[in-house]
């Protein structure tokens, strides 16, 4: 796990090394089972209200708040302080958020705690997709019509929006590595297993096996509808302080244990990249292993950002826990699901099956399964690992049990 | 107003390609400093930082690198093209470069990747979109055999 083995299609970030340094105390999520008809920030204060709950903290003890640059709407300092009428100062940043953010969170709210800005920092994220598309939203797809060389060189040719990018890059994958459709299939089944199995899930009343997922119809030819994740309205917090506080409340502390982050070199044309059928995690996870002085191996629950089961796939392939190629071997038989020996995999049911709320609520199954809290709980739950992505992007977040 | 899913017109790196497109000839921009191809166009090489980078034709023969059947309506401009065939193909002059285009006049079930490819223009027009736009998209080359043509 040296870099110079590293490719030359991209590069790591250069991430501070926080490791041991800081703690998640607290996790609240708000998913809907259909539009909630409430807006992004409403969804995120009945987040957040729930993530201090559990941290067993005050509103008024939140000082730090993180989020997205691209949650439309805008949660000010203001936002949080008129709904739970307080009045503290609050530090804010646009380090936060979900996709790769929800792993690298911890990286600014460790130095902004080391620097006295904050004490308590909540990272939030939330979407009205759902509720968005009644009123003829444009949602996810929007953010990519809107780039200059994909108008002119993608979407003139019907490439275009993201399942198209997948379905492309899955039968590139099967070429390459004999990936079949029963792999991807095995994604999805596995994220249902749990799904179903978990009370926020919005598909928990939709059981499904191997064979109901091949004969499900195609979307994107090789990309079948359960392929492709959900839109839903949703939000997720996540509340972070010094290990040292964070011994001092309510919950078993979750330590931050290594953070990486890993960059395609052809940004966000996905046609471009050097090695098609790859993920930015060969530049992120590594660094994040060696910083937790863990192995693949020594995982024991996995959750990754799975807008398309073979994006999962990649990763799964791209952050070591396989040979590339070999992803097939390690999800076949069930070996993904919490209650069978394997890779513990999206036990809260990821994208695909729990709900769309980017991979902030990722990173809080690994929370609960660290504390021993989640509905498919992994027994003997020590480590977990998050991994974030957004295409030119990826992140790993390593967490722990705290001793 | 957007016209997309049409090109937009007139830009300085792209409106060489759209208009070489309606008279019937397939331009890639290579760098005249160190000959490479750079695709997507860039104003300067990345490979050399050269800027002279003319726009050259190209043989229109290449090879299908990987494609996808949209059989769901996912954007509903391509609404009336469904399903449709779309993909990637890599050139026969540079195979690193891959040119993301509409397969056509293909049975879907008898594509297989590494075929040899055609380039052949087709007028895109789009539910809802005023105008349309002349595109070299690709075919399977007439006669050639499914499959792998070479290691």
């Amino acid at each position: 796990m040296t870099t110079s083995a590293e490719p030359d299609w991209g590069h790591s970030g250069e991430l501070e090394d926080v490791s041991g340094e800081i703690a998640i105390v607290g996790v609240g999520d708000a998913i809907y089972q259909r539009a909630s008809g409430k807006s992004a920030n409403e969804i995120a204060l009945d987040a957040i209200e729930r993530a201090i709950a559990d941290a067993g903290l005050r509103p008024d003890e939140i000082d730090g708040l993180m989020q997205s640059p691209f949650m439309g709407g805008g949660f000010t300092a203001d936002t949080y302080r008129d709904y739970f009428g307080t009045g503290q100062s609050i530090w804010m940043s646009t380090d936060g958020g979900a996709m790769t953010w929800a792993a690298t969170a911890p990286v600014a709210a460790a130095q902004a705690i080391r620097e006295g800005k904050a004490r308590h920092i909540l990272n939030l994220f939330a979407v009205d997709w759902f509720s968005q598309k009644g009123k003829g939203g444009e949602g996810p797809g929007k953010y990519h019509g809107e780039e200059r060389m994909k108008a002119n060189f993608e979407l003139p040719f019907g490439w275009f929006p993201q399942p198209v990018y997948f379905a492309t890059i899955a039968r590139r994958h099967m070429f390459e590595y004999g990936t079949r459709p029963e792999d991807l299939g095995a994604i999805a089944v596995a994220c249902r297993y749990h799904a179903t199995r978990h009370p926020d899930a919005i598909t928990r009343q939709r059981p499904l096996d191997l064979a109901g997922y091949l004969a499900r119809p195609m979307m994107v030819d090789p990309l079948r509808m359960d392929d492709c994740c959900l839109i839903s309205d949703g939000g997720g917090a996540t509340i972070m302080t010094s290990l040292e506080r964070a011994r001092d409340l309510a919950k078993p502390p979750v330590v931050v244990a290594g953070v990486g982050e890993g960059y395609s070199g052809s940004g966000a044309y996905w046609s471009q990249q050097g090695d098609f059928t790859a993920s930015p995690q060969v530049f992120s996870a590594p660094r994040a292993f060696e910083q937790a002085g863990v192995t693949p191996g020594d995982v024991d629950v996995l959750t990754l950002y799975d807008p398309f089961s073979i994006v999962a796939l990649m990763q799964i392939e791209d952050m070591g826990f396989c040979p590339k190629g070999g992803a097939g071997d390690l999800v076949a038989d069930g070996k993904l699901h919490f209650d069978t020996p394997g890779l513990a995999y999206n036990t809260h049911g990821g994208l695909l099956s729990h709900a769309y709320v980017l991979g902030i609520s990722h990173v809080n199954e690994v929370v609960r399964q660290l504390r021993g809290e989640a509905a498919c709980q992994v027994s003997d739950c020590e480590i977990g690992v998050y991994g974030g992505y957004t295409g030119h992007m990826a992140s790993t977040l390593v967490m722990r049990r705290d001793r | 107003m957007s016209t997309a899913p049409l090109p937009e017109r007139g830009g300085s790196l792209t409106e060489p390609f759209w208009q070489a497109a309606e008279e019937g000839r397939f331009v890639m921009p290579r760098c005249s400093g160190c000959a490479r191809y750079v695709w997507y166009p860039e104003e300067a090489c990345p490979h050399c930082g050269e800027n002279e980078i003319p726009w050259v034709p190209v043989s229109g023969r290449g090879q299908l690198f990987s494609w996808a059947e949209v059989k769901h309506e996912l954007y509903p401009a391509y609404e009336d093209t469904l399903p449709y065939v779309t993909g990637i193909v890599t050139l026969e002059e540079d195979a690193r470069v891959r040119y993301v285009t509409r397969i056509v006049d293909a049975d879907p079930a008898a594509l297989a990747i590494d075929q040899p490819m055609q380039v052949v223009f087709r007028t895109l027009a789009f539910k809802g979109v005023d105008g349309e736009v002349v595109a070299p998209v690709f075919r399977p080359s007439a006669g050639a055999a499914p499959g792998k043509v070479d290691e």
